[in-house]
């Protein structure tokens, strides 16, 4: 074995144990926890607390929650960032410009300060419902609709908008820049698409496709986020993350192995969507690693 | 006799103070290839753009077929632009980046099917039907990209230095295929290139771009003994190489 030859190897153990090894190591803590095999209460191997995970709605509902907050709020970014990539390419091209500024410092924000922004702007006694009291237009400021802590998680919607939105835009930018879009607009509109046939049948797709893994990574991403809808959600139904922290530091010492079996139950799924992104082979045809696309401009 | 396709009057572009067409007035028969020679920035790029409806002309009329299309929009000119680049479109196959055209035509499916299986076969790209353009070699590329042109039957066909980007020996054979194919087509083409002896080859009638003004030759042999191409150094250096190593 050369020195080379002994480096990589080095280097691919250094990696898997500072990657790999701690999530591993969680996962198989979690999984013995959940199937009553460790934990000071656990009285030895069962299989209970899985069936009660999986027989529980709260966890399905906490799922399905959790993928609607997903799908919703990566979709409005998308539509939003594709909008402001397209009206203002000029502007986001050229890295000087106020508003390519302007995208980055959303992004400086961690969750937390995004949903105490959130509250402060949609709450009953918030900013938003201030002004529409002062104007007149409602009797009482507790008249305001919920928004915040309200069943259809629009607070929840709003801080996560805010937060992917600038990321989305800049993802756009740079993948419009590189996949020589205008060029390419140009030739559909050369072989006689008009503007909106080249928009829906080139720009459109090119930088969707292009951008597929991760978006898809950032529903994973919101699926799993925890401070703002702590925040600014609702006891019921509750994001999984939230659903399975709670379950871990209620009085109930009992319930922890159902929060182990949820972290684990999640971390099936998270793994099954990451292989299909991954592993499957139409998604290796187009796709570029997103660490690559954001960090090579 | 051929018919005048394409006639150029008067094209004026600025871009802020720089001058980039001055007055520039030619015209092009049908079923004939001009080349257009110059130099980098001398305003080449910016003609084509202007012909296919890419850029707009500060002054100056297009007609084509004796019609006016200066201000008609770049899809209905039925007229297409090839950048140096193949540029396929990175979410389509081989086969669909070629009827893409004629896809948007409406043309129906078994009639697409034809007609791109015999552009694949005339340009020899049989074999890479269902291929993404990250699997083709550049030279497949490019002739992806000529068929994708082709098949809609552009009335004009604008090549901005199309081999530019390939190897020697890609590039004759690119000249080669494309020389054929255009002539098989009867497409009329506007060919802009850097290198002379492609201009030779590609061109029926040869022209040069010098400082927003495009100077068209009568035949080769004018183009051949005007001192200002720089051809006359150029044979002269390919006589002399061996006195010159000396």
């Amino acid at each position: 074995m050369n020195a080379n030859h002994f480096n990589i190897l080095s280097n691919k153990i250094v990696f898997l144990m500072l990657t790999i090894l701690p999530v591993g190591g969680g996962f198989v803590y979690a999984f013995l926890y959940s199937i009553g095999t460790i934990g000071i209460l656990n009285n030895g191997f069962t299989l209970s607390h899985w069936v009660n995970v999986l027989t529980d709605t709260s966890f399905w509902f906490s799922l399905g929650y959790s993928f609607y907050i997903a799908i919703v709020s990566v979709s409005i970014s998308i539509l939003l960032a594709l909008t402001i990539v397209l009206f203002w390419k000029k502007s986001l091209v050229s890295n000087n410009s106020i508003v390519s500024y302007l995208l980055y410092i959303p992004l400086c924000f961690p969750a937390i300060v995004v949903a105490l922004f959130s509250f402060q702007v949609w709450s009953k006694s918030g900013l938003i419902s201030r002004i529409v009291s002062h104007l007149g237009i409602l009797t009482e400021i507790t008249s305001f609709p919920d928004l915040t802590n309200d069943t259809y998680g629009f607070s929840i919607l709003y801080s996560c908008i805010l937060m992917i939105t600038p990321f989305f835009a800049i993802l756009f930018s740079n993948l419009y820049k590189q996949e020589q879009i205008d060029h390419l607009k140009n030739i559909a509109m050369s072989l006689g698409a008009t503007k909106t046939q080249a928009l829906f049948k080139i720009v459109l797709p090119v930088i969707l496709k292009k951008a597929k893994i991760t978006i898809s990574l950032f529903i994973v991403f919101v699926m799993s986020s925890y401070e703002i809808p702590l925040l600014l959600g609702r006891q019921n139904p509750q994001m999984i993350s939230v659903l399975a922290i709670q379950k871990l530091q209620r009085f109930n010492l009992n319930d922890i192995p159902q929060a182990y079996a949820i972290a684990c139950l999640y971390m099936i799924f998270i793994g099954l969507i990451l292989y299909f992104l991954f592993f499957s082979k139409s998604s290796t045809q187009l796709s570029v690693s997103p660490l690559k696309r954001n960090f090579d401009d | 006799m051929t018919n005048q396709l394409l006639d150029i009057q008067n094209l004026s572009k600025a871009f802020e103070d720089e001058h980039i067409l001055t007055q520039t007035s030619f015209f092009l028969q049908e079923s004939k290839t001009l080349s257009i020679l110059g130099k980098s920035g001398s305003g080449k790029t910016t003609l084509l753009k202007i012909i296919a409806g890419l850029e707009k002309q500060d002054n100056g009329t297009i007609l084509l077929e004796n019609n006016d299309i200066t201000t008609l929009s770049a899809h209905k000119r039925n007229i297409v632009y090839l950048y140096q680049d193949a540029l396929l479109f990175p979410h389509l196959n081989v086969f669909e980046n070629i009827a893409f055209g004629l896809k948007l035509r409406k043309i129906n499916a078994q009639e697409v099917k034809n007609r791109v299986t015999k552009m694949l076969y005339d340009l020899e790209l049989q074999k890479h039907i269902h291929k993404m353009p990250t699997q083709l070699s550049g030279g497949q590329r490019q002739r992806v990209s000529f068929g994708r042109a082709l098949i809609i039957q552009p009335k004009i066909l604008l090549l901005d230095e199309p081999f530019g980007a390939l190897d020697v020996d890609t590039r004759k054979q690119m000249q080669r295929l494309c020389k054929e194919t255009l002539k098989q087509y009867k497409i009329t083409t506007l060919f802009v290139t850097h290198d002379l002896k492609e201009a030779l080859i590609m061109g029926d009638q040869i022209g040069k771009m010098q400082s927003g003004v495009l100077k068209t030759f009568k035949n080769k042999e004018e183009f051949l003994n005007d001192p200002s191409t720089g051809i006359k150094e150029e044979i002269e250096f390919w006589k002399n190489i061996h006195a010159n190593e000396e």
